[in-house]
C-alpha cells in the first residue's frame, strides 16, 4: 500500500510538471483516526499530501461538475477555459466519472483519471462493533490480516481483511479499474461473483415485509440531504425536492414526504448508480439506502443487460427508446 | 434534596421512578448503531455506555418538524402547547449548555417563542458527567468542561460503583426529593472523590488556543481562504443538523387542498437555498460564503449579540462530516490567517 | 403569552393593478378583529408578513401610514408561490397578518428636520407610508421641508400614481417623478434617480435623508447624497433579505451579528457600512 501510495505522490508531481493538469483531487490524512479526506493540490510540491491507504473511503467524482460549471465572464471576453482537472479514483469512483461524461456533465478530454487498483476499504463501524464499541487504538494490517487493538490492553482481536471491509466492496465487480488514463500498481481484490445475493435476499422477502423494512431503514431519516449532496449523480441545479410550484416534496418529517424524497431519489439513480456506497456512508442516522440502489441497479441489470459507468458512449437504456423495450409492466402488471 | 448517592447498579431503580413520574422520559437508545434520544417506557431502553449521542439532545426541545398552527379552509387553529411533564435524562454538560446558549435565542428580544419555551419550562434535565471525551471533544476551550453545571438541572457524576446525584436547581431538588427514599446522603470522601473526578476530566480533553478569537474573526471575512477552507464542503447540512446549538429553521405551509398546517423544520445556512432572494439574487451564492457564515455565526456574531460562542464542542460535525472538515482546523487556520490579506 | 408565529385573521377588502405589466398589486387588507387592529400598532418602515394558509407567509413593507384607519396597504409583486396565490385572490378571501415587524424609520430622530426621501422602483412602498405619515395634519408640523424623489424604469411601473398626483398638488412637499425611460404621452422627467436627486440638489442642513431602492439605485445615489453633505448617520436605508420568521429566531436573514427583521430592516448607512457585505 505504500508502494502505490509512492506511485501515486510521483504521478501527481508528473501530471504537473507535463502541465497536464491543473488541479488533482485525491486523498490526504484525516483529522481523525481511521479517516482520510479529499484534497485539491495545484502544484507538484503538494503531492505530498497525497496519501493511499484503506480509508480512502470517499466518492471523489463529486467535485467533478462543480470544476466544470460555466464560469461567468463578461460579455465581450471569450468565454474562460475548462480547467485540467485530475483524480484519484478506486474503480466505483471511475464508474462515476465515466457516467458523468456519459451524461455530459464534464468533458472526458479535460479529465486525467488515475485509476488505482483496490482491495476494498475498511469500515470503521465493523472494526468498533468486533470490540463492542471499546476505543479502538491501532488498526494493522498484514497481507489478509487486520489486528485491530483497544484501548484497554486485554482488549485486541484479528480477522480477515474481508470481515472489516464495506458490504459495498466485498460486493464489487469490478475492483481493478477500468478505463483510466493512468493505472496506478497496486492489489485490487478478486470481484465479487455473487454481487447481487442480497438483492436476491430482499426480493424474496413478501412485498409487505419488503415495504415493512423500507419503511423502518426510512423513517429515521432527518431530512438532511447528505444522501443527495455526496452523490456524483445528484449534480440537478434544483433538485426536485427543493421545488415549492408545484411541491413534490414537503419539508418535516412527515413519512410520506420522507418516502416520496427517497423514492424519488433512489429511482432517479436507476440506471446510472454505480453502488459507490457514497450515500450510506454519508448519512448519519445509518439508514441503508444502499439496498434499495442495488435493487433497482440490479433490476436495470436484468431488463436492459446494462450496469452503468463502464462506457462513456452507450446509449442510457431509461433515457433510450427501443421498439423491442420490455412491456410485461404494463401487459402483465 | 440537593445531594444523593446510589450504588451504579441501582441506576435501573432510578429510571423506573422517572418513567413513574413524568408524563414523557428521554434517554439515550441505540437504534442501528447509532445512540440518539427517544421517548423511553422503560430503564431497559436506555444506553448508559455512551461517550456522546450521535445526535444531539436539541430535537426535544427545536423537533425537526412542529405544527405552528393548523388550518382548514382559510380557518387557522393554534395548536395547543405542551404541558408534559418531562425529564430528559443522561445528557452530556455539553449539549445542556448548549440548550442555554439557545435559550438566549428563543427568549430573548421582543419576542419570546413560546413552543421553545413551554418545552424547556416542563422538562427536568439530568446529566451525565462525561469520564471520557472523544478525540474530537473540545469543550474546554469554547468555556465549558466535562463536568459543567450549565443548563442541568441535576448531574449525575459515575465514581467507581456510585453514582453521585447533585441538584442545582430547584427543579432538580424537586425532582431528587421524589427519590429520597432509595438516595442516601453522599459522605464526604464521596464529595472528595467527586473533586478528583472534576479535575481529572477536564485533564483529559484536548485543549485548544481559542484565545482573542473572537478578535482575530473580526478581520476574517474578506479572506480568499474562505475559497480553499470551503472548497472540500459538499454543502450537507449534516454539521448543522447534528450541532446541538444550530437553530435555523424553516416555515412552510404542507395541505391537501382542503386541510394543512403550518409547520417549522430544520434548516440549514450551508444549503444554497438558504438564502435565495424570491428576485433570484442571492447573498451567500457558494459554498465559501455558507462556510463563512456558520464559522463566523458562532465564533464571532454570537459573541456580539449574546457574549457567548455558540459552539460547545462537543465534535459532532467533526466526527460525522463526510469529508472531515474540521471546525478545530478551521478556527486554527483563520486564527493564523488575518492579517494576510485578501 | 403571545405566539408570534399566529398571524391575525384579515379579509381581502380589495385590490389595484398598480402598473402596465400587471405584477404589482396595492392590496388592502381589513382585521377581522377590532382588538387585532388596536394591537397592530405601526410605524412607517415596518412590515408584516402575509399569510395564505396552504401556500406559506411573505414579508412586504407595509404601505398604509397608520394615519389612515381602518385597513393595511401592502405592494406586492408576484414572484412566487404565495405572492402568485395572493395576485390570483378575489375580494373577501381570509388572509393573516404577522407583525408588525422590524424597527420603523427613525421619527424621533426626523423630529424638527428636512426630510428628503428617494425612491426607486417597488421598493417605494414604505416610503409612500412615510410621505403619507409626515403629511397628516397632526404630525406635518413635527418636519421641515421634505423633499421626494421617485423614480420607475416607465411610465407604466410608477405606484401608486392617484397619490402621485395628490402629493404634485401639495405645497408642503417638493416632489419630483422621473422615468428611466419615457414612453408616448409622458410628459414628466426622463432621467435615473441619482441624477434627478443632484439636479434637485436638496440640502442636507438639518436634513435627515430615506432611501428605498433596488442595489443598483442605491449604489449611485449613496455617493450623490454624500456629496450633498449628509454624512452615514444621517442617511437610513431600508433593505430587503429573504425572511421567514421575522422576529430574529430562524437564523436567516442576518448580515453579520445583525437580523434585517428585527434590527432592520432600515439601518443607517454608516451601521451598512460597518456590516460585512453580504446582502
Amino acid at each position: 500500500m505504500e508502494k502505490t501510495e509512492q506511485i501515486i505522490r510521483e504521478t501527481a508531481k508528473e501530471l504537473f510538471n507535463s502541465g497536464r493538469v491543473e488541479i488533482l483531487i485525491g486523498y490526504e490524512k484525516g483529522t481523525l483516526p481511521f479517516r482520510t479526506r479529499p484534497v485539491f493540490i495545484r502544484n507538484a510540491a503538494e503531492a505530498d499530501r497525497l496519501v493511499w491507504n484503506s480509508w480512502c473511503s470517499n466518492n471523489l467524482a463529486v467535485y467533478l461538475p462543480g470544476l466544470f460549471e460555466q464560469k461567468k465572464h463578461k460579455k465581450n471576453e471569450a468565454p474562460p477555459l475548462p480547467p485540467k482537472v485530475g483524480i484519484v479514483a478506486k474503480s466505483c469512483d471511475v464508474r462515476s466519472v465515466i457516467n458523468l461524461v456519459r451524461e455530459h456533465q464534464i468533458p472526458r478530454q479535460n479529465v486525467v483519471i488515475v485509476g488505482v487498483p483496490c482491495s476494498g476499504m475498511l469500515d470503521a463501524a465493523k472494526i468498533k462493533a468486533l470490540l463492542d464499541n471499546e476505543v479502538v487504538t491501532e488498526v494493522a494490517e498484514d497481507g489478509n490480516t487486520v489486528s485491530i487493538t483497544g484501548r484497554s490492553r486485554s482488549s485486541g482481536t484479528k480477522v480477515k481483511r474481508d470481515d472489516v471491509v464495506f458490504n459495498a466492496c466485498l460486493e464489487c465487480c469490478s475492483p481493478m479499474p477500468e478505463g483510466v488514463d493512468l493505472l496506478v500498481q497496486g492489489t485490487a481484490r478478486n470481484a465479487s461473483q455473487n454481487k447481487y445475493d442480497r438483492v436476491k435476499e430482499f426480493e424474496s422477502m413478501a412485498p409487505g415485509e419488503r415495504w415493512n423494512y423500507f419503511l423502518s431503514e426510512i423513517s429515521r431519516c432527518i431530512r438532511c440531504n447528505a444522501c443527495r449532496q455526496v452523490c456524483p449523480n445528484c449534480y440537478c441545479k434544483e433538485c426536485f425536492a427543493d421545488q415549492t410550484n408545484p411541491r413534490w416534496v414537503d419539508a418535516g418529517d412527515d413519512i410520506s414526504d420522507i418516502m416520496l424524497y427517497h423514492i424519488g431519489r433512489i429511482f432517479h439513480q436507476a440506471g446510472r448508480c454505480v453502488e459507490c456506497d457514497a450515500c450510506t456512508r454519508a448519512c448519519p442516522m445509518g439508514i441503508d439506502i444502499r439496498t434499495f440502489t442495488q435493487k433497482l441497479a440490479c433490476d436495470v441489470k436484468d431488463l436492459y443487460n446494462f450496469v452503468p459507468g463502464f462506457s462513456p458512449e452507450e446509449p442510457l437504456p431509461l433515457c433510450t427508446y427501443k421498439p423491442d423495450d420490455k412491456q410485461d409492466f404494463i401487459t402483465e402488471p | 434534596m440537593e445531594q444523593g448517592i446510589l450504588a451504579k447498579t441501582d441506576m435501573k431503580k432510578f429510571i423506573e421512578l422517572l418513567i413513574k413520574d413524568h408524563r414523557k422520559v428521554f434517554a439515550p437508545v441505540s437504534r442501528k448503531g447509532r445512540v440518539l434520544f427517544t421517548e423511553v417506557s422503560s430503564a431497559d431502553e436506555v444506553k448508559l455506555d455512551y461517550r456522546n449521542t450521535d445526535l444531539s439532545p436539541k430535537g426535544l426541545f427545536l423537533p425537526q418538524c412542529e405544527a405552528i398552527c393548523t388550518f382548514t379552509g382559510d380557518a387557522f387553529q393554534e395548536v395547543p402547547l405542551t404541558k408534559d411533564k418531562q425529564v430528559v435524562f443522561g445528557m452530556r454538560p455539553c449539549d445542556a449548555a448548549a440548550l442555554s446558549h439557545l435559550d438566549r435565542v428563543f427568549t430573548e428580544g421582543s419576542q419570546k417563542d413560546p413552543c421553545w419555551l413551554a418545552r424547556r419550562e416542563n422538562t427536568v434535565i439530568i446529566s451525565i458527567a462525561c469520564s471520557d471525551p472523544l478525540d474530537s471533544c473540545f469543550c474546554t476551550s469554547v468555556d465549558g468542561s466535562p463536568v459543567a453545571k450549565k443548563g442541568s438541572d441535576i448531574m449525575v457524576y459515575t465514581i467507581d460503583d456510585t453514582l453521585l446525584f447533585e441538584a442545582f436547581t430547584e427543579k432538580g431538588k424537586a425532582l431528587l426529593t421524589l427519590a429520597s427514599s432509595f438516595l442516601k446522603k453522599p459522605k464526604e470522601s464521596a464529595l472528595e472523590a467527586r473533586q478528583k473526578y472534576e479535575s481529572a476530566a477536564v485533564k483529559k480533553v484536548p485543549a485548544l488556543n481559542l484565545a482573542d478569537i473572537k478578535e482575530k474573526l473580526r478581520g476574517c471575512f474578506d479572506l480568499t481562504l474562505w475559497s480553499s477552507i470551503a472548497e472540500r464542503c459538499l454543502g450537507c447540512g449534516v454539521c448543522t443538523y447534528l450541532c446541538p446549538t444550530c437553530h435555523c429553521f424553516d416555515i412552510t405551509d404542507q395541505t391537501d387542498g382542503e386541510r394543512g398546517r403550518r409547520i417549522r423544520s430544520w434548516d440549514s445556512c450551508q444549503y444554497s437555498l438558504f438564502t435565495l432572494h424570491a428576485s433570484g439574487h442571492n447573498p451567500r451564492p457558494s459554498k465559501k460564503e455558507r462556510m463563512r457564515q456558520r464559522i463566523l455565526h458562532k465564533f464571532l456574531y454570537a459573541q456580539d449579540n449574546f457574549k457567548e460562542t455558540f459552539c460547545v464542542g462537543c465534535g459532532r460535525c467533526i466526527r460525522s462530516c463526510p469529508v472531515n472538515l474540521d471546525i478545530k482546523e478551521t478556527i486554527a487556520v483563520l486564527a493564523a490567517g488575518t492579517g494576510k490579506g485578501a | 403569552m403571545d405566539n408570534p408565529y399566529l398571524p391575525y385573521p384579515v379579509t381581502l377588502a380589495d385590490f389595484i393593478i398598480e402598473n402596465d405589466a400587471r405584477d404589482l398589486k396595492t392590496f388592502k387588507l381589513v382585521f377581522e378583529k377590532k382588538e387585532d387592529e388596536n394591537r397592530f400598532s405601526y410605524l412607517p418602515g415596518q412590515f408584516a408578513e402575509l399569510s395564505l394558509f396552504g401556500k406559506g407567509e411573505s414579508p412586504i413593507g407595509i404601505a398604509s401610514s397608520p394615519t389612515e384607519k381602518g385597513y393595511l396597504l401592502f405592494t406586492v409583486k408576484k414572484t412566487g408561490l404565495v405572492t402568485g396565490e395572493l395576485h390570483n385572490a378575489e375580494v373577501g378571501k381570509k388572509m393573516g397578518v404577522r407583525g408588525p415587524l422590524g424597527k420603523p424609520f427613525p421619527f424621533e430622530k426626523m423630529k424638527g428636520k428636512d426630510i428628503v426621501i428617494v425612491g426607486g422602483g417597488f421598493a417605494f412602498t414604505t416610503l409612500r407610508s412615510a410621505i403619507t405619515y409626515i403629511l397628516h395634519p397632526d404630525n406635518r408640523a413635527g418636519f421641515g421641508k421634505i423633499t421626494v424623489v421617485y423614480g420607475a424604469r416607465t411610465p407604466g411601473e410608477l405606484l401608486y400614481k392617484k397619490d402621485l398626483g395628490e402629493w404634485g398638488h401639495d405645497r408642503r412637499m417638493d416632489l419630483h417623478v422621473t422615468v428611466d425611460k419615457a414612453t408616448d404621452g409622458w410628459k414628466g422627467r426622463e432621467g435615473l434617480v441619482p441624477n434627478v436627486l443632484r439636479d434637485v440638489h436638496p440640502s442636507s442642513s438639518n436634513a435627515i435623508a430615506l432611501v428605498c431602492g433596488p442595489p443598483i439605485m442605491i449604489r449611485f445615489t449613496m455617493p450623490v447624497l454624500l456629496e450633498l453633505g449628509f454624512t452615514g448617520e444621517n442617511i437610513f436605508l431600508s433593505l430587503e433579505m429573504r425572511m421567514k420568521c421575522g422576529i430574529g429566531k430562524c437564523g436567516r436573514c442576518n448580515i453579520g451579528h445583525r437580523f434585517v427583521c428585527t434590527d432592520g430592516p432600515v439601518f443607517t448607512y454608516q451601521e451598512l457600512q460597518s456590516l460585512p457585505s453580504e446582502y
